[in-house]
């Protein structure tokens, strides 16, 4: 994936769509997007940036992840089988970019407790509880079951300044691969070695 | 229905504020005060126990022959920190799963070794634990050559218990304050000075055994005297590698020192653990063996022993990860 900083505009969209394709519960984001904040008064700057799981190529969490829970699919995606998974939160720990989280358990947005408030609470438990498990570490999964259908990602398609862009990095004709090239991609903390697979576009 | 009152929606809302900042980003998964605020205590319990449990048995077993005291480390690390692992899990009950990459993961190295202290460990100590359960034979006995090989896998064992968690810390790249070798050596000082503390406290709790003679005693404290002083010597290589690290590093070190963890690192850790017990230490040496300097070199144990809960508690809640950007 590739995210344009210049496009962005920190509308939180992506956050949203994330949360709607996934109903992932209170404090849980697989799509995040991060406030930084630099230079001097006058001349300060404010930049978004999106940050989800960067899929990397030599992961921290599948190394560190002592049941094997964490695997990297042949496709590059970064999963988690939620049936092996033991919640010891190694992985969220070692993940330099703070894209895992721990549910201990299902828990309603408005009332804060197990059973849901709503029947669309009710839905949102349901579709949860079928992908994932109480207890154990999520993340996000590029859409997994969007990219098998051949579709975008939720966050991709609900960008609305298009700063989103998904392929095929390995493919050197791809968008993707184009416009790292073209642009100057970057990626974070590539000093860590763990080779993401998500790159950013510079903002200026 | 009762909705989320105005105070818990702000509680949420901060929470968001925070984890949607590009700065340094506390670890919440590992110690109290996380995203299970006591349950994930847990964790910081099993470090704790597992590694005086290890030093006590190494230090029992090996340098005072004091089979009691190994008894007392192994029940530690077999029930104690076993019993806290499983208190810390998302989900207890695939717990197995955890030794299965001991390749790649710190944490199935550490586990496995644990097991292999706890099975040789008791087959080193089975001759002596026969008798009190009313078993009047065992294959081997304690001067055996077959129990010193058991001896031996379980000295080895312990060690790895009580380095592991440093290792495991150190392999979490992102996070300055942890990403140092030197995490491994202070937790082993640590832990081999909680083993001789608590071998020091069971000179009063068993004062008709082998512990409590004059030797032993002096034993015991001239090894702790060595450990303060380690003991020191690792606190201040740990801050001078903050103080030389990265903007992360430095601003765990501005929490160590000033933050809400201050009181834990300064106050119990500094003062309380190593400060106090250096002093009475240095007293009881000048008084020698007597009633009051044994219950001084009590007090001192139990203040070293919480030292060490809270250096390593400290560690843990300083623990910030570098911003991504």
């Amino acid at each position: 994936m590739v995210i344009d900083l210049k496009r962005c505009t920190g509308c939180f969209g992506c956050v949203v769509a994330c949360k709607a394709e996934h109903h992932t519960p209170p404090k849980v984001f697989w799509a995040k997007v991060l406030r930084n904040e630099g230079g001097k008064y006058p001349n300060s700057t404010r930049q978004p940036i999106p940050v989800i799981c960067m899929h990397c190529k030599e992961p921290e969490c599948e190394k560190v992840c002592p049941t094997g829970a964490t695997k990297k699919r042949a496709d590059g995606i970064v999963v988690i089988d939620h049936k092996k998974c033991v919640g010891c939160r190694y992985c969220v720990v070692a993940c330099p970019y703070g894209a895992r989280y721990f549910v201990p358990k299902w828990s309603d947005y408005f009332t804060g407790k197990d059973a849901p408030s709503s029947k669309y609470a009710e839905y949102s438990r349901k579709k949860w509880l079928e992908d994932s498990d109480k207890g154990v570490v999520t993340k996000c999964t590029f859409c997994v079951e969007r990219v098998e259908k051949g579709l975008k990602p939720a966050c991709v398609l609900c960008c609305p300044a298009e700063a989103r862009t998904f392929g095929d990095l390995d493919d050197p004709n791809s968008e993707v691969s184009k416009l790292i090239k073209k642009k100057h991609g970057f990626r974070l903390k590539e000093e860590l070695g763990t080779d993401p697979c998500v790159y950013y576009l510079p903002a200026r | 229905m009762r909705l989320l009152s105005a105070g818990e929606v702000n509680v949420m809302a901060e929470t968001q504020q925070k984890e949607m900042v590009c700065a340094p980003r506390a670890q919440l998964e590992w110690g109290f005060g996380g995203r299970r605020k006591i349950r994930d205590g847990a964790l910081l319990l099993a470090l704790f126990i597992g590694g005086i449990g290890a030093g006590q048995f190494v230090v029992s077993a090996w340098l005072l022959s004091y089979p009691l005291g190994a008894v007392v480390g192994l029940l530690f690390v077999a029930v104690g920190k076993s019993a806290a692992h499983l208190a810390y899990l998302g989900r207890p009950s695939r717990f197995l799963r955890l030794f299965m990459r001991p390749k790649s993961s710190w944490v199935s190295r550490g586990l496995i070794a644990m097991m292999f202290l706890i099975v040789f460990g008791l087959a080193y100590l089975a001759p002596y634990l026969a008798p009190m359960v009313g078993i009047d034979w065992t294959a081997w006995s304690m001067t055996d050559a077959i129990n010193g090989l058991f001896l031996g896998i379980a000295i080895i064992a312990a060690f790895i218990v009580m380095i592991y968690d440093g290792f495991v810390l150190n392999s979490c790249k992102s996070i300055s304050s942890w990403h140092t070798m030197l995490l491994p050596v202070m937790f082993f000082v640590y832990s081999i000075a909680g083993g001789v503390a608590m071998s020091a406290l069971m000179t009063i709790f068993d004062p008709g055994g082998m512990l409590n003679t004059e030797d032993m005693i002096t034993q015991i404290i001239r090894l702790d005297t060595f450990l303060l002083s380690a003991m020191c010597a690792m606190i201040v290589f740990y801050i001078m590698n903050l103080y030389s690290s990265d903007l992360t590093g430095r601003e765990s070190l501005r929490r160590l020192m000033m933050g809400r963890t201050a009181v834990f690192f300064i106050g119990l850790a500094l003062v309380t653990g190593l400060l106090v017990p250096m002093i009475l230490t240095a007293f009881h040496q000048v008084e020698g063996i007597g009633t009051v300097a044994t219950y001084l070199l009590a007090a001192s144990a139990i203040l070293e022993l919480a030292g060490d809960l809270s250096v390593r508690h400290s560690i843990l809640k300083t623990g910030l990860h570098a911003p991504v950007m």
